[in-house]
């Protein structure tokens, strides 16, 4: 017996609702946190979780609700914010630069790679005692001790997106006559960009990170402040509601520095399937 | 350096203008204790609007005595002379064989590369760029990235680039190397165009017989390393050539069989072990 199999539009079966949902990467991303809560406020509720340390999600909630209605989370978010923003630039702007000169200038990296690589391996907030002796308790510090942490992870990016680059393209560039400043803006900056970008992306983690301590000292804003004041007080409400924002704001500024490297860099194919962050 | 203008006249020509002297070009490079020798003693001349390609076995130094005259080596004994006619144009443009067009630029910015660089306005730089996009037939492409493009059309850039740069001198690096037969074919009939209207002088370096016969008006084969000159063969079939046409020409296979058999001694002269 044969059998005639028919390959043609819409012969395809109608996937399932449940086909459907499985098969959406948003839907499977928001199920797994979803669920989590569920299972934790069903513990909380069931005293299976001391409330004090772990209060159940639906009174974080509440609490979260409240100090965004008094405007003290905003201030707060808005403090860090600026923080990462003027310290990031301070770090990452001379990391680009001094990683592009570096990368086209073998004697230049002879010269400073040990030292920078001798520096790298501090735990950055180990240095944040002696930023503050330096620079004062004052907001100075704060820009500062992000810029450090910064810095390395930009610098080390941008150094390796010019040793990456081929060397035919510099090639091109030597041939038709290209002056220094005229190859670093037309090859390196270009070629090393999406370097530069993973850099950035890995850097503003850092400095998420750096900026919570450090809001430990001489300050009383920021969501590092809030996270320390509450641990003072006991009042671990406040300290979920301050690392559920420092968590949004790490999410939210990967999101935008992806945006910005997608309008930037238009040059790369790019494959439907890549996965978000 | 020069032991009297006239003294190798042997390779050269007598009826047009000196464009390029080599004479006794050597270059080594040095890794550690190892040398290589990739030429010795060199001499050659070209002359002004000459169409000149260099066939010989892999390691014979063509790209290295490109890579001189482009700017990109030093060597290590000898000297080059070129004549230059004006200041206000540059002297060599190189296409080379590999993948050279910047990925990070749209088709149009990378064939306005040169004149990007040296800084001409924009009126002009967009009339010389699409002039070369039409000759090139990349007009549609224009506003396409290099990752869109065949390897046909990325070298059709390369080309278009090089010639919209307006150099005295065309360096050739096997470009069309990489290419299927059909492909080659094309570019080659449009490359023999393209020169036909500027009248550049052309270095171009090939591992295909065919390929030096239908373009060139000299053959220079040379000897595997260290590179030097076997022989300079010139070709005297008229212009403008149709390349398919060409192919059927019984001197074409003459030719075709005295370069082969010169390389084919001096890959034995040379040392370097036959394929």
């Amino acid at each position: 017996m044969s059998e005639e199999i028919v390959i043609a539009a819409g012969t395809a079966q109608r996937p399932s609702l449940w086909q459907r949902l499985t098969a959406s990467h948003g839907f499977m991303a928001v199920a797994s946190p979803l669920m989590l809560l569920v299972l934790w406020e069903i513990a909380a509720r069931a005293g299976l979780l001391d409330p004090r340390f772990f209060p159940a999600p639906s009174a974080v909630l509440r609490e979260l609700i409240v100090l965004l209605g008094s405007g003290e989370l905003l201030v707060n978010v808005g403090w860090t914010l600026q923080r990462v923003a003027i310290g990031f630039c301070l770090g990452a702007v001379p990391a680009i630069v001094l990683g592009l000169m570096m990368g086209l200038s073998p004697p230049l990296t002879a010269l400073l790679r040990p030292s920078i690589a001798a520096i790298y391996p501090i735990p950055k907030i180990a240095l944040f005692p002696l930023i503050m002796l330096i620079f004062g308790l004052g907001e100075t510090s704060k820009w500062v001790i992000v810029a450090v942490a910064v810095f390395f992870q930009v610098f080390f990016s941008t150094l390796a997106g010019v040793l990456n680059i081929e060397r035919i393209y510099l090639d091109v560039a030597t041939n038709f006559g290209a002056s220094r400043w005229q190859a670093y803006r037309t090859i390196a900056l270009p070629a090393a960009l999406p370097f530069i970008f993973t850099g950035c992306q890995l850097g503003l983690g850092m400095a998420l990170i750096v900026v919570v301590v450090a809001e430990q000292f001489g300050t009383k804003t920021g969501l590092g402040f809030m996270i320390w004041r509450s641990w003072q007080v006991f009042e671990v409400q406040d300290m979920f509601v301050a690392l559920i924002m420092v968590a949004l704001l790490g999410y939210g500024s990967q999101l935008a520095m992806l945006a910005l490297e997608r309008r930037l860099i238009r040059w790369k194919p790019r494959d439907g399937a890549r996965s978000q962050v | 350096m020069l032991s009297g203008p006239d003294a190798d006249d042997k390779v050269g020509a007598h009826e047009i203008a000196n464009k390029i002297s080599i004479e006794r070009l050597s270059k080594e490079f040095t890794s550690g204790k190892l040398a290589v020798t990739a030429l010795q003693s060199l001499d050659l001349r070209v002359g002004e609007g000459e169409f000149i390609c260099i066939v010989g076995p892999s390691g014979c130094g063509k790209t290295t005595l490109l890579r001189i005259l482009a700017g990109l080596e030093t060597p290590t004994g000898g000297e080059v002379r070129i004549v230059r006619r004006g200041k206000d144009r540059p002297l060599s443009s190189m296409i080379f064989q590999e993948n050279s067009i910047f990925p990070w630029m749209r088709v149009r910015d990378n064939v306005a590369y040169g004149l990007d660089l040296r800084g001409i306005d924009r009126a002009r730089r967009d009339r010389t760029v699409s002039h070369f996009l039409d000759l090139t037939g990349l007009a549609r492409f224009a506003d396409a990235w290099p990752h869109q493009l065949s390897g046909g059309m990325k070298q059709r850039v390369s080309v278009a680039r090089a010639f919209a740069n307006d150099p005295e001198i065309l360096l050739m690096d096997e470009p069309f190397a990489a290419l299927d037969e059909q492909t080659k074919i094309v570019l080659q009939q449009e490359l023999l165009r393209l020169w036909s209207e500027t009248k550049k002088t052309v270095l171009f370096i090939t591992h295909s017989i065919d390929e030096a016969l239908v373009l060139a008006d000299r053959v220079l084969v040379m000897s595997g390393r260290p590179g030097r000159l076997l022989a300079d063969i010139r070709v005297d079939f008229p212009r403008p050539r149709l390349v398919h046409e060409l192919k059927a020409d019984a001197e074409f296979g003459r030719l075709w069989h005295r370069i082969w058999e010169l390389l084919d001694s001096g890959r034995r002269v040379g040392g370097i072990a036959a394929a």
